[in-house]
């Protein structure tokens, strides 16, 4: 690591309890969302969607939609002559070639069909109601299963089959492996669940002198702005995209959504601000869904259990698929966690990823790691069973030790650093104990059972973008610049849903600067105001976020260090900055302030050194040089920066009468190396474990077999303060030796383990039922059914 | 051909409201089929009142309305005709209250969507209702958040209850 990639000097507020930037606006209901802007002269639309999944559109009539008072324009697909398909990067992939509206088809229910404009929401719900649009229906395919047939109705008539990506590596080293030892296999699903965040999507468009400005919810501002470019006839320099405050993205919000487009479209068109917000209805049928992964594994197995070697297929639901950017990354991710932080160096994974006809699947936290976590970890506790040998000294026996770091998995991925025995004994201990806590308490009850599971596993943080785009790749970037009164304007393209993004770029670049946290002020969201950076995915942004910051304030530090020598008449190498003061170490007097050396460098250039650049800014951007965008021959890729680690344990209970599973202790031990704001990491790990939890209990999106889907909010149990259990959160810190201070990413650790840890304590509780358990979510009613 | 008929689709009655948010007088009329939430939103432009679902499940858009706390997404606003109403931006006349204070000091909020819900009911119940940790958890159980695992939350209300965790 150059050491650029250091503070200053001595942290201040990096690991410090730093208050978030934003609350006092949000608790006094001054942050403003997409939905509170209302710019004069703003017309609102209503999306008209499909009610049926699969079908042929033979007729739309608008006529009397159009009629009604109030509105303003009715458009089809036919409309929009001058707006081009989303566009696919991907080689590797056939093309869903999607539109913003469809156009001679609909593929799943909710698809967009037409967009009512007026004066306001109530009149073009009213209006949408009134579209008619006739459907040659067609047969529905809803399941992955159905979608693999090869005799499957197909979605996209120009392709081949059902089948989106199918990638089959050569398995021969594998199967020969598989040929001479015993073998176990199971297949593993898990359900259909998305990220639900609170606030819906939204986007608000208006013409500036001929430009483009859209408001909107998307994680991404200089993404989103270049892929309008693509499809809508504008140049990129005539696009500004900004994002407000967010309520929660969650990978949701990755996806640049038909509506963007469409409000872009219509107030370039009608000449004025033009808002689309999602009502919750909408979303539960048009916004992202995620999971939808079958994961079948042949293993070779050792007398003592351990895997000598994996055959892996992964296919993964992707709905109809009509999403950018595609949404079949997570199905990569998946296959590339397929080994876990365990040596097994003979594994091979096949993917596949399919076209249904429900909501297109899309980005959610954890993307596709809870998947290979389940599968693998129900999997080591099914191997212990069938083997006869205890399923922690199984996982014992091929967890990564320190002594085999550095280590490459099968699948590539780096793995630098972490604790992935230390934190699972921890994690074992104080499972165990509370084990034995609730079997005491419940040992006499005969309508409950009780049981401990465990999960141990990497996750890689800080990825490229090219597995989702096969177009963008991994930087960060940032601008520093320190104004004449002292004060610091830091800019950069890392996006803050709520997770605490904007704090960590001011407690960074305060103490990066050496200058007091209050005199920083964080720009970011704002295509126009912040250099191109790629926002918010994948745990990524302390990481590379902060790689970028640290490079441009070691700039402006240098210079800020030079004036003030050549203005203190001392050695450069002796000078530190603290507190916005820069002096003689050691000595506090005499001291320049930051102000006197910006007003130096940027007004009084006479006083700047001989031959020195006026300005005292720099913009830096950070790429990690080990992150690798594409695979090798064998498929082999370190697609992250970073690798963090966890370890989980759920203690249950199980009452026998109706099934439900109840979370008597959550233990996680996790390791993100360096932490940047305790409190916000905590924040993280708790609430991905909310959403864990919702995904492996109670979250469910079910289709019939016409593709209808079956799930209203109301039925879609997002847990509350109720079903939260209080975890134990244990950390540990082992600081990767390729990234910026040590960091890795913390956003979705949480969400990754606790499908595996909860479906093992299940297991455990009703072992005197031998339980099929290979599937979430485990519902009541799924969980009864195991009980006789 | 000849243009369609201009039609209105729903016959919109207008309403007289009188009604007090935050302290003020209001006099408006209003739609009859106007929700509550909209109204606040976008006539009064109180936009801190969120609307997360818009069927009284997710709680974002609690308000207080006469000392109760109610779902303004699932009312009219027809329906608050000589009501008092105090919404997130009238909990507090200069700087944070002690329970906003405490969302802060704990961590109570991420995204900050959720958060005026969670307020507004937690200052229009009687804590005497809702004894014990997990009568804080049931007070709260209206309230979606999607970010926070309700940890932060929960703190914030053991503090300005008074309520330690395991008193």
């Amino acid at each position: 690591m150059p050491d650029t990639f250091e503070l200053g000097g001595r942290p201040v507020y990096t690991g410090a309890h730093v208050t978030r930037r934003q609350d006092d606006a949000l608790l006094s209901g001054q942050g403003t969302y997409v939905a509170d802007l209302r710019p004069s002269g703003m017309a609102e639309v209503a999306v008209v969607r499909s009610p049926v999944a699969h079908g042929r559109i033979t007729a739309i009539r608008t006529a009397e939609a159009a009629a009604v008072d109030g509105v303003i324009e009715v458009i089809t697909a036919a409309d929009l002559t001058d707006v081009a398909p989303y566009p696919n990067f991907a080689a590797y992939t056939q093309t869903p070639g999607t539109f913003p509206l469809a156009q001679d088809k609909v593929r799943y229910a909710g698809s967009p069909v037409a967009v009512v404009l007026a004066e306001n929401r109530y009149i073009a719900e009213d209006a949408a109601e009134l579209v008619e649009v006739d459907y040659d229906e067609l047969p529905a395919v809803t399941s992955l299963e159905a979608a693999l047939e090869p005799d499957s109705p197909r979605l996209f008539e120009d392709w081949s089959n059902n089948r989106l990506l199918d990638l089959q590596p050569d398995d021969s080293e594998v199967a020969a492996i598989l040929a001479s030892n015993r073998v176990l296999r199971r297949r593993y699903k898990m359900g259909r669940h998305t990220a639900m965040p609170m606030e819906t999507r939204a986007a608000l468009a208006e013409v500036h002198n001929g430009r483009l400005h859209l408001w909107c919810t998307n994680q991404h501002a200089h993404i989103a702005r270049t892929t309008l470019s693509y499809v809508l006839p504008l140049a990129e320099r005539d696009i500004r995209v900004v994002i407000p405050y967010v309520g929660g993205g969650f990978g949701l919000k990755q996806h640049l959504y038909p509506e963007d487009v469409l409000v872009s479209w219509l107030a370039l068109r009608h000449g004025r601000p033009v808002r689309f917000v999602e009502d919750r209805a909408e979303h539960m049928i048009a916004a992202a869904h995620a999971r939808d992964h079958m994961i079948d594994i042949e293993a070779a197995i050792a007398d003592d259990g351990r895997i000598l070697a994996m055959r892996v297929q992964v296919v993964q639901d992707l709905g109809s698929a009509e999403i950018f950017p595609g949404a079949w990354c997570p199905a990569l991710t998946t296959a590339a966690h397929m080994t876990g932080p365990y040596d097994i160096r003979d594994c091979v994974v096949s993917v596949a990823a399919v076209t249904t006809n429900k909501t297109p699947g899309g980005s959610y936290r954890g993307f596709g790691v809870p998947e290979a976590v389940f599968a693998l970890e129900r999997f080591i506790d099914e191997i212990a069973d069938e083997v006869g040998v205890d399923r922690l000294d199984l996982r014992r026996s091929m967890l990564l030790q320190p002594a085999d770091l550095p280590y490459t998995t099968a699948s590539g991925a780096l793995l630098d650093s972490g604790s992935f025995a230390e934190s699972f004994e921890r994690v074992v201990e104080l499972g165990e104990h509370a084990y034995r806590q609730a079997d005491a308490q419940y040992r006499s009850d005969p309508d409950s059972r009780v049981g401990v599971g465990y999960a141990v596993l990497f996750e890689g943080v800080s990825p490229t973008h090219h597995g989702a785009s096969a177009h963008w790749m991994g930087h960060e970037s940032c601008t520093i610049e320190v104004q004449p009164d002292g004060g610091v304007r830091v800019a950069s393209g890392v996006t803050d849903q709520g997770q605490g993004t904007t704090t960590f770029v001011a407690t960074l670049t305060a103490d990066a600067l050496g200058v007091e946290i209050e005199t920083v002020r964080v720009e970011l969201a704002d295509s126009d105001a912040t250099p191109y950076g790629l926002g918010a995915f994948g745990s990524r942004q302390a990481v590379i976020g902060g790689g970028a910051i640290l490079l441009a304030a070691a700039e402006v530090r240098g210079k800020v260090k030079k004036i003030a020598a050549h203005m203190l008449e001392a050695p450069t190498d002796d000078l530190v900055i603290e507190a916005g003061r820069v002096h003689v170490a050691g000595s506090p007097a005499p001291a320049v302030t930051m102000a006197e050396i910006a007003t130096t460098a940027v007004i009084r250039t006479i006083d700047l050194p001989p031959g020195m650049e006026p300005g005292l800014e720099a913009t830096a951007r950070y790429e990690p040089e080990l992150m690798e965008h594409t695979p090798d021959t064998k498929g082999r890729i370190n697609a992250n920066a970073a690798y963090a680690n966890a370890a989980h344990a759920a203690v249950i209970r199980v009452d026998l009468g109706t099934g439900e599973i109840e979370i008597l202790d959550y233990i996680l031990a996790h390791d993100c190396g360096t932490v940047i704001n305790p409190p916000i990491v905590d924040g993280q790990i708790w609430g991905g474990i909310a959403q864990g939890l919702g995904g492996t209990l109670y979250e469910d999106l079910c289709f019939n077999d016409l593709g209808q889907p079956q799930t209203a909010f109301m039925d879609y149990l997002v847990p509350s303060a109720i079903e939260m259990p209080d975890p134990v959160i244990e950390h540990f810190e082992s600081p990767s030796p390729n990234t910026p201070l040590g960091m890795k990413g913390v956003g979705e650790g949480g969400t990754v383990g606790p499908a595996a840890a909860i479906g093992n304590a299940l297991a455990q509780a009703l072992a005197e039922f031998s339980p099929q358990i290979h599937e979430t979510p485990l519902s009541p009613a799924v969980v009864r059914a195991m009980i006789p | 051909m000849t243009a369609p008929t201009a039609r209105r689709v729903e016959p919109s009655v207008e309403v007289p409201i009188s009604v007090t948010v935050n302290g003020e007088a209001v006099e408006a009329v209003v739609p009859a089929r106007q929700l509550l939430a909209d109204f606040l939103r976008e006539e009064l432009r109180l936009t801190g009142t969120h609307v997360g679902c818009e069927q009284g499940i997710c709680g974002a858009c609690t308000i207080n309305l006469d000392g109760e706390p109610v779902r303004s997404c699932i009312m009219l606003a027809a329906q608050v005709d000589g009501s008092v109403i105090t919404t997130v931006e009238g909990l507090s006349s200069e700087g944070l209250s002690p329970l906003q204070q405490a969302f802060k000091d704990n961590h109570g909020l991420q995204c900050g969507f959720c958060t005026p819900g969670f307020l507004m009911t937690l200052s229009t119940v009687d804590p005497e209702d809702y004894p014990g940790e997990e009568g804080i958890r049931e007070a709260i159980s209206g309230n979606l958040c999607r970010c926070t695992g309700y940890g932060g939350i929960l703190q914030a209300v053991r503090t300005v209850w008074n309520r330690p965790k395991d008193a």
